[in-house]
């Protein structure tokens, strides 16, 4: 019997037989588990998605140890184009704005907001939602209203909620952050809901009723700890799409207000300078392009390597 | 087939009340006294007290709130903060060109999504599925403006000279149709993508299913067994993810009006939103969501035409 099971190959195996050449029959590890991080690492785009999401963050992250000039303060030299390009001054590494600005060091400043406003709203929206969605499916008597409270959370579209909070908050980062949060905060549910009432079906979530676990450490010693993986996939799936939102109410200029930098503000100040001056729009739009393509290669690549279940 | 219409509006009837008391909190929110905002700063304070009891602030705020829903089921939205216009007379002027630029983006992004996701899921593993993923991976991550603002600079200004600024007139003119093609490329290539990556996975899961092998084993055409009995049933998802597209489209419209000074919706909103003429943008917020839920009760609709399982 044995040796017949060790004999038919997993059907999800495939590029994980090299990490285990001779499983043992009689202690077999699930060994899907155990190379995850291997098999990520042979997905040549994901590791380059990663390694440009760690060098952008460390480059926000240090912006004023790295930035060559104060990003806030104008000079003569308006519009430099890039150093690269005729005309261009290799002091200002990608060239100045309209007011002189130097856009490598504005550009250090703005990821650092970009991300900041993405990173809270999405940490704020899937927290909330991902408890929402655990609690009612560890309390079927909630269930119902809970979800649909979500439904109809549902049916305000991120960018609405963005315009309604701005028009009431004023221009800011703050109403972009909560509109951001409470537009994940359904989705969020639901996934969560999805993964919790599976694991509520499992029997160790029974056996551990009978021993006469609280309904406190069932929740975070069985239930939480189980769902708490694939909940962090879907999570940083949704992360490049709130940059996204919160860059294109930036660029409305509904964002941040204009001395703090930002990226989608700083392509929106570009804009007027277009025909002239085009990297000024250019450099901080192809930022977002890139941070949010390695925020989705990178998540896509970890859902399917730990969780394909989740896969659409 | 009827009575899952009816279900269905009865159920966004309690969506509709969410929508209008969020209507009513968004006015009561805004800092200061809407008395006093619209009387102007300037006013004397009879004035502004006149104006208080003209506009029922005095009343209880549940009296408040009856007057409100009285006046918007009678579709009375007040008057402009700014122009003193009726606001359902600038909303009904705006909301053709939205409908206008939404219906010529899909009527080109949403059938060359189809066909790059067929194709992508036909030939699955080959070198033309990974471009067409790379692309709309690209595609899911390009900020809108970015599009909007190349199209405007190559498109527009370097290479065809095509008109960027505004509406050119009804459609069916020459002038209007020109005016209409760039708004409609770039507000369309964000939708390319996510309908591409979904419509992919939706083949590839039919293709599975047993009624495709049989279609093969009788021996019909490869381009009979895909159209006739892979495509078919694979849109019936991608018909919702439509639906769940409306408020990233929803999104995209509002920035892609802004960029090409678009008289709609979107851009009413934004200039009401900055020149805090709560009034306006209280009555284009109000219609975003009715179109939101409006776009989903037909998607929905659509959904159970097209899937004879859900007509039960």
């Amino acid at each position: 019997m044995t040796m017949a099971a060790t004999e038919t190959p997993e059907p999800k195996t495939e590029t994980a037989s090299a990490a285990t050449p001779a499983a043992k029959p009689e202690d077999a590890p699930p060994p899907r588990r155990a190379s995850w991080g291997r098999r990520l690492m042979r997905d040549r785009a994901a590791v380059a998605a990663l390694g440009t999401l760690a060098i952008i963050c460390l480059a926000a992250l240090f912006a004023p140890l790295l930035a060559t000039h104060d990003p806030y303060v104008n000079t003569r030299s308006v519009m430099t184009p890039p150093a690269w390009q005729t005309g261009g001054d290799i002091a200002y590494l990608l060239g100045t704005d309209g007011q002189g600005r130097d856009i490598f060091s504005r550009l250090l400043y703005g990821a650092r907001l970009t991300l900041l406003i993405g990173l809270i709203s999405v940490g704020l929206g899937g927290f909330v939602g991902s408890m929402i969605g655990l609690l009612s499916a560890f309390y079927p008597k909630i269930d119902a209203w809970l979800m649909r409270f979500m439904d109809m959370l549902l049916s305000f579209p991120a960018i609405l909620l963005g315009l309604a909070l701005v028009a009431v908050m004023g221009q800011g980062a703050v109403p972009v952050i909560i509109a951001l949060a409470i537009s994940s905060v359904p989705d969020c549910a639901r996934i969560a809901r999805g993964i919790a009432s599976g694991v509520m079906k499992m029997e160790f979530i029974e056996a551990g009723r009978a021993v006469g676990l609280s309904d406190a450490a069932l929740f975070r010693r069985y239930l939480l700890r189980n769902c708490i993986s694939s909940i962090m996939i879907f999570i940083s799936l949704r992360f490049g799409q709130v940059i996204l939102i919160g860059a294109a109410l930036s660029f409305l200029g509904l964002g941040a207000r204009p001395p703090l930098a930002e990226l989608g503000m700083m392509a929106s100040q570009g804009r007027d300078f277009l025909l002239f001056a085009p990297h000024i729009a250019v450099i901080p739009s192809v930022a977002i392009f890139v941070i949010v393509l390695a925020a989705n290669v990178a998540g896509d690549a970890l859902r399917d390597v730990l969780d394909p279940r989740l896969q659409t | 087939m009827i009575s899952t219409i009816i279900d269905r509006l009865l159920l966004s009837i309690p969506v509709l009340l969410g929508v209008l008391l969020f209507g009513f909190l968004l006015l009561q929110l805004v800092p200061g006294d809407p008395a006093r905002v619209v009387a102007g700063p300037s006013a004397a304070p009879d004035v502004v007290e006149a104006l208080r009891v003209q506009m029922g602030l005095d009343q209880p705020i549940l009296v408040q709130f009856w007057a409100y829903m009285e006046r918007m089921f009678t579709g009375d939205l007040g008057r402009s903060m700014i122009s003193n216009k009726e606001v359902t007379a600038e909303l009904a002027a705006a909301i053709g060109p939205t409908v206008e630029l939404m219906l010529a983006c899909m009527i080109w992004s949403i059938p060359l999504g189809i066909a790059m996701g067929t194709m992508a899921a036909v030939k699955r593993g080959s070198i033309v599925d990974r471009a067409i993923m790379a692309i709309s991976v690209a595609g899911v991550s390009l900020p809108i403006f970015f599009v909007g603002l190349l199209a405007v600079q190559y498109l527009g200004v370097l290479w065809l000279n095509l008109p960027f600024i505004g509406r050119g007139g009804p459609l069916w003119s020459y002038d209007g149709l020109r005016h209409m093609i760039l708004p409609a490329l770039s507000l369309g290539a964000i939708l390319v993508g996510p309908v591409a990556r979904m419509t992919r996975s939706s083949v590839l899961e039919v293709l599975k299913l047993d009624h495709v092998r049989t279609a093969r084993a009788k021996g019909l055409s490869e381009r009979s067994v895909i159209l006739r009995h892979g495509l078919r049933n694979a849109l019936i998802p991608v018909v919702t993810l439509i639906g769940l597209q409306a408020g990233y489209l929803l999104g995209g419209a509002v920035v892609t009006e802004t960029i090409f000074s678009w008289p709609g919706i979107g851009r009413l909103v934004v200039g009401a939103i900055l020149s805090s003429d709560f009034t306006v943008a209280q009555g284009a917020i109000l219609v975003f969501a009715l179109g939101f839920i409006a776009i989903n009760l037909i998607v929905d609709v659509l959904y159970s035409l097209l899937d004879p399982r859900v007509r039960k």
